[in-house]
């Protein structure tokens, strides 16, 4: 042992290296912890921060208030019905498991029952799949709360931490069932991203288009989303929220519907089955599109019951489908305009006749006429007049399958309209390579006169045959839309004018005294149209589909139509008066006949007999107004 | 030495930054309770409490001459220390996966203070011992109380800190056992030891570490296969959850939300905190629970400060422990005996070594270990025991002059 030491050990020196060493070893650590922190809180402070705000910031998208839906004359559709409701936030309500703290909540809720006054619909199943899904949000305990519930509420709410009361939107349909097939309806939105908003966690409470208007306009009417961002703790719940943008509401839609029109339309489909598409020949505006039966729209707000959903989706009648465009019929006698005009570009003169002996013969199938004797000889206009089968049989077998179908297409048939709604059906205009790819077999010859009457394969939808009658007497071919204002599509038909006109004044024969002569009785403009009755099925069910197209003023049309009436009796009789008074409603009734004349329906059945007598034997030279005023004159000694 | 005189020899410089230190561990505790459930809402106060409790026993210790603590205090208070670690391996309640606490305290924490203070009575007794056999003695002693060799008091000594060492590590509470280390062997060194063999061990030690550390990450790489990761394994003497933690310490961005989720998260609060901190009582990470609120007023109540101080916050706080530990290590220095030399130097270790400790494994410069930071984070027993360890410190700065 040294001295050194020794001395050290008995106090005899101040200082020690050791000491020196272990006090510079000390300040270097700290020295290397705040070199380290200035690294993490000055330098890369930015990008770690960032990290951590990943973690807790979830967005939220605030839909904005939809847009609602308005005719043109200012009739609300579509509105939007504030709803308050009463909610609670889950972060108040934290136990140590999620199942206390759902049970909490439950209890919570059962608590405050007492005070709205009526139970809450949520069960333990509905927080704990919010809890799982969408922790972060209030959960809606009461919705559609009223007054009176509201203010029981309110006078405990000091007492009722964690539930608080918003205001939200409901869709509303104030015209109940009035045009439901065209607005369609709006369902919840499933979940956030539901429609590819992968930018957001969370939506709040939001309702999107399911079906017609509803659904084609969905992102018109959503308007401007705006945005709100909440922090959440390491569980989940929310801490903090703040809005980022407000939401913009939605605009108005603006529909071209005729409401008269439209009212009356469903008026009279009441009851029956069948579909019916007004439209304006000249822009494409539609003016009334209805279909029976219907459902009301109200009932999908804020869900449909599953049971009522089910119950509509198996009625028979199917109440959900819209068949002015989703319909499939045989056009029936409708489509003859359409073999005229096939016919007549092949070179047919409308004046040349076609003996009618009461059936067209080819092969082994006879196609029967409507007058079991025969029409006799006929020329275009008679023939569309009296709605003649051997003829336009003949004129379709003359004109051949590739120039009738040619013409069907011309006319829209067999492809989309390609109206603003939200589906629609093509139909179908078949030909040999169809009728092997769906049916299996080669096309006939007996296939072609079929077809030129309107039966067969063919198929259309009301909305397809309300564009061909505008067609018909515009010449003109639109593309129909829905929303006020559109730009018109329209293509000119390929025909000369003096073929039109020959078809035109056919079909304005159907209506004065042909066919069709109830479709325009006593209105105040001249109406052209066609009848139409598609026999469908066979044997046992067997049945009629009633047609009836029109244009209206004949000289002039600002209105086409198209009604069906599924089970009806003929296009005449049950098609064309309902369409009668779907055009009253838009021209009114000719003011002489209306004021001193009686109407044929008011007649009873021995006077409609007379009439239809009447309207043989004059061969219908006279105008409406005379035939009329003989009608009521035979009838006057009756009453 | 009047009391007076003791007084105008207090050395404010291990006081004040102390004082200091512990109201930033009120603050800081006060808003990690906050961000809890309304129980720990009133830690703060307990914090404040122990902290008065703590500063009585601190003038005692400090206005009382370390040497007789040393001679008369340290055999008693070791045994005891050594009775109630393994009392607590045995009647000890189990919090988070450890046997740590007896009654109202953790031995462990004492046993700590409490086997530095005995070492400096085992240098005193060797001091003396030579001093007996020294060759100004040796006429006065026939040599019969002739004084152990350097080697000799080393095993003592080893000794003595191992048992209790163990003991702690059975508990198990491998931090407390680390920074322990550190301050037993400045102690040694500071007392001329066997100083040779103890920079061997040093050096081996440091060479064992690296080891261990390129063992885990040579297993953990990615792209490792399955079989050579456990070959490696077994030759590494860690357990599971050690090897866990140094292999997100070496990978940090392996496993976000599970075994490196709290380094994550302190790393996001530390930063998060930016130059001047998010104010008091406003650190999201903290509030928002993503720093886990069962560590968040413990070993991470750095984090909780740094998030709401920011760097200037941080670099106060550690410029306190820097003061403070300069302050010990003057006190060292200054030291007429070797014992208190050690002792003083030991205690100014053991603070830093918990700090350094802490503070590193919260900015991700060492693998988490669960270590309290002195004066600050919320436990009563480690925070009596430090400040107790700077009254010492005190002591010997106070009485300095006058010999035994």
């Amino acid at each position: 042992m040294s001295d050194d030491e020794r001395l050290a050990g008995a106090g005899g020196r101040t200082g020690d290296f050791t000491c020196l060493v272990v006090a510079v070893l000390i300040l270097a650590g700290f020295a290397a912890l705040a070199v380290r922190l200035k690294e993490i809180q000055l330098d890369s402070s930015a990008t770690i921060t960032l990290d951590g705000a990943r973690q807790s910031v979830r967005r939220v998208r605030i839909p904005g208030e939809r847009g609602r839906i308005v005719a043109r004359d200012g009739t609300v559709l579509a509105m939007n019905r504030p709803t308050r409701r009463i909610l609670l936030n889950p972060a108040a309500f934290q136990k140590q498991t999620w199942g206390a703290t759902a049970t909490n909540i439950l209890e919570a809720v059962g608590a405050v029952a007492k005070y709205v006054g009526r139970p809450s619909p949520l069960d333990f199943d509905d927080v704990a799949r919010h809890m799982r899904l969408k922790l972060a949000r209030p959960i809606v305990a009461w919705s559609d709360v009223s007054d009176e519930e509201l203010a029981r509420f309110s006078e405990a709410s000091d007492e009722l931490t964690g539930f608080f009361c918003d205001e939200a939107w409901h869709r509303m349909y104030p015209a109940g069932p009035l045009a439901a097939h065209v607005l369609g309806y709006v369902g919840r939105e499933a979940t956030a991203g539901d429609a590819g908003d992968s930018k957001y966690n969370f939506t709040d409470f939001d309702m999107r288009g399911r079906s017609g208007l509803e659904d084609r306009y969905d992102s018109f009417l959503k308007g401007v989303s705006g945005e709100k961002k909440i922090t959440v703790d390491a569980r989940g719940f929310a801490r903090k929220e703040w809005v980022v943008s407000e939401p913009l509401k939605g605009p108005d839609l603006v529909v071209t519907l005729d409401m008269a029109m439209q009212r009356e339309a469903e008026r009279q489909l009441e009851g029956v089955k069948g579909a019916c598409v007004a439209l304006d020949p000249r822009n494409g505006d539609i003016l009334a599109m209805a279909s029976s039966p219907g459902y009301d729209p109200n009932d999908f707000v804020p869900a449909i019951p599953r049971k009522l959903y089910d119950r509509l989706s198996h009625d028979p009648g199917k109440p959900l489908l819209n068949r002015a465009a989703l319909g499939s019929y045989a056009p029936g006698s409708t489509f003859k305009p359409i073999t005229a005009l096939a016919g007549l570009s092949c070179g047919i003169s409308p004046r040349a006749t076609h003996l009618c002996t009461g059936a067209y013969t080819i092969g082994e199938m006879r196609i029967r006429c409507s007058r079991t004797w025969g029409h006799g000889d006929l020329d275009l206009a008679h023939a569309l007049k009296e709605s003649c089968n051997p003829y336009f049989c003949d004129m379709g077998v003359k004109a051949g399958t590739n120039v009738l179908m040619r013409t069907a297409k011309i006319f829209g048939l067999g492809s989309k309209t390609g109206i603003d709604y939200s589906a629609e059906a093509a139909g179908v205009v078949p030909d040999d390579e169809w009728k092997r790819a769906h049916w299996g077999e080669r096309w006939y010859p007996g296939d072609l006169p079929q077809m030129s009457i309107g039966q067969g394969m063919l198929l259309v939808s009301p909305l397809q045959m309300a564009r061909v009658a505008g067609a018909l007497g515009t010449g003109r071919l639109v593309r129909p839309h829905f929303k006020a204002g559109e730009d018109t599509h329209a293509e000119a038909l390929p025909f000369p004018k003096w073929q039109l006109d020959a078809v035109r004044a056919g079909m304005r024969m159907v209506v004065d005294g042909g066919t069709g002569r109830r479709g325009g009785e006593n209105l105040s403009v001249k109406v052209a149209g066609k009848t139409g009755t598609a026999e469908v099925g066979r044997g046992a069910t067997r049945r009629k589909n009633t047609w009836f197209i029109a244009y209206a003023p004949a000289e002039n049309p600002t209105v086409a139509i198209a009604l069906i009436v599924e089970n009806g009796e003929s296009g005449g009789g049950t098609a064309a008066p309902r369409v009668r008074e779907i055009l009253k409603a838009r021209f009114g009734e000719n003011e002489v006949a209306a004021s001193s004349v009686l109407r044929v329906g008011e007649l009873g059945w021995l006077g409609y007999m007379c009439s239809q007598m009447l309207a043989i034997s004059q061969n219908s030279q006279l105008s409406q107004f005379s035939q009329l005023s003989q009608l009521s004159q035979l009838s006057q000694p009756r009453q | 030495m009047t009391f007076k005189e003791k007084i105008l020899r207090f050395n404010w410089a291990l006081f004040l930054p102390m004082v200091a230190l512990i109201a930033i561990g009120t603050v800081a505790i006060w808003s990690s309770g906050n961000a809890r459930e309304a129980l720990f809402h009133g830690m703060w106060k307990n914090h404040v409490s122990s902290a008065v409790f703590a500063l009585v026993v601190y003038f005692v210790l400090a206005f009382t001459d370390w040497r007789s603590i040393v001679r008369w205090w340290a055999p008693p208070a070791y045994v005891i220390s050594l009775l109630m670690l393994i009392a607590v391996l045995f009647a000890g309640s189990e919090v988070y996966g450890g046997k740590r606490w007896l009654w109202f305290f953790q031995p462990s924490e004492i046993g700590k203070l409490c086997v530095l203070v005995f070492l400096a009575y085992l240098i005193m007794l060797w001091a003396e011992m030579r001093e007996a056999s020294s060759p100004l003695a040796l006429e006065a002693d026939d040599g019969h109380s002739r004084a152990p060799g350097s080697f000799g008091v080393f095993t003592v000594a080893a000794a003595a800190a191992g048992i209790p060492a163990l003991l702690i590590l059975a508990e198990p509470d491998l931090g407390t056992t680390l920074a322990l280390v550190p301050a037993v062997i400045v102690m040694l060194v500071a007392a001329k030891i066997w100083r040779k063999g103890l920079f061997a061990l040093l050096a081996a030690g440091a060479v064992g570490a690296s080891l261990v550390l390129g063992a885990v990450y040579e297993a953990e790489k990615p792209g490792q296969s399955a079989e050579r990761r456990e070959a490696i394994l077994k030759l590494v003497p860690l357990k599971p959850h050690q090897v866990k933690r140094v292999k997100t310490f070496l990978f940090q961005d392996s496993d976000p939300m599970g075994a490196g989720y709290n380094a994550r998260q302190a790393l996001i609060a530390i930063a998060s905190g930016s130059k001047h901190g998010r104010g008091i009582g406003k650190g999201e990470t903290n509030r928002l629970k993503y720093l886990p609120p069962s560590v968040s007023m413990n070993d991470f109540i750095f984090c909780v400060w740094a998030e709401e101080t920011g760097f200037d916050g941080c670099l106060a706080l550690i410029a306190l422990f820097a003061v403070l530990c300069s302050a010990g290590a003057w006190t060292a220095w200054r030291a007429k005996e070797l014992e208190g030399r050690a002792l003083a130097l030991g205690i100014t270790t053991l603070v830093f070594a918990h700090a350094y400790i802490n503070i590193a494994m919260s900015v991700g410069m060492l693998p988490i270990t669960g270590l309290p930071l002195p004066f600050i984070s919320s436990g009563r027993t480690f925070l009596v025991t430090a400040v107790s360890g700077l009254g010492i410190v005190q002591s010997i700065s106070i009485h300095n002059q006058e010999t035994a």
